[in-house]
C-alpha cells in the first residue's frame, strides 16, 4: 500500500470519527488539527475519496455531504442513537447508522407521499415491526450518476 | 431511498412525481442490506463492495433482477 493511500485512509478515518463523536462533519479545519496534514493534503485526500465512493464532497471541496451511511447536512432522517441524533442519507442509511455502531437506535423519519412522521426503533436484531416500506426510484447501475437521488 | 407508510402511498408518489414505480424493500430486507453494506464500515479496513459483491448481496436477500444489478443496462 503506498504512502497516499495509507494518509487518504487515515483522512477518512479522521472524517467518520469526528461524525460519530460529534454528529456533524468536520470541517477541513478539524482535519488539519486531527492529522497535522496541510489544507491542500486534505482537499487532494477527499477528491480521491471521492473518486473511490468513499465520501461524497460538495462542490466547495471541502463541505463533507454524505460518509454513508452519515450525513453531513440536515435530512429528513433523524437517528438517535445514546445522546446523540445523527443524519441518514436515506432510508436505506437510517438503518445503515445503528448497523454501523452497533447500537440500538430510534429512527424518525415521514412518509414521503402523506409526510406522516415514521418511527422505527431499531435493536440490536433488526428494527421492530413498523407498517412502512422503502422505494428505490434508481437503478443500482445508476445511484452514483447522482447519488443525493437514488 | 425513501420511507413510505404503505405501498398505495409509493404508487401514488410515483404517480405525482411521474417516476415509475420500482420494486419495494420491506423494513427486514432493508435492515439486512443495511448491515450488510455498513457493519464493517467504522473499520480501518472498511471498503464500499465491488459489483460482484453487491450483487451477491442483493441476491441473498432476494433483491433480484436488472434493477438490482449494478452492470446492467436494461431495467425493464
Amino acid at each position: 500500500m503506498t504512502e497516499r493511500h495509507d494518509r487518504d485512509g487515515e483522512v477518512r478515518s479522521a472524517v467518520y470519527r469526528h461524525l460519530v463523536e460529534t454528529s456533524a462533519a468536520p470541517s477541513v479545519s478539524d482535519i488539519e488539527r486531527h492529522l497535522g496534514m496541510t489544507r491542500p493534503e486534505i482537499l487532494a485526500a477527499y477528491q480521491r475519496l471521492f473518486a473511490r465512493r468513499v465520501l461524497v464532497v460538495g462542490a466547495d471541496g471541502e463541505t463533507i455531504v454524505m460518509a454513508p451511511p452519515f450525513s453531513g447536512v440536515p435530512t429528513q432522517h433523524r437517528v438517535a442513537v445514546g445522546n446523540r441524533e445523527y443524519f441518514a442519507n436515506c432510508a436505506w442509511d437510517a438503518l445503515g447508522i445503528p448497523a454501523a455502531l452497533h447500537a440500538p437506535a430510534i429512527v424518525r423519519s415521514r412518509c414521503e407521499q402523506s409526510g406522516e412522521p415514521l418511527t422505527i426503533l431499531v435493536d440490536r436484531d433488526g428494527p421492530a415491526p413498523e407498517p412502512c416500506v422503502a422505494h428505490f426510484a434508481v437503478p443500482a447501475a445508476l445511484w452514483w450518476r447522482d447519488i443525493g437521488f437514488t | 431511498m425513501l420511507f413510505f407508510r404503505s405501498e398505495e402511498r409509493v404508487a401514488e408518489w410515483c404517480r405525482a412525481n411521474r417516476v415509475p414505480q420500482r420494486p419495494l424493500v420491506a423494513l427486514s430486507q432493508l435492515w439486512r442490506l443495511s448491515q450488510a453494506w455498513y457493519a464493517n464500515r467504522l473499520t480501518p479496513e472498511a471498503r464500499r463492495p465491488a459489483p460482484a459483491e453487491m450483487a451477491g448481496i442483493f441476491r441473498g436477500i432476494g433483491l433480484e433482477g436488472s434493477f438490482w444489478d449494478p452492470n446492467a443496462d436494461d431495467f425493464s
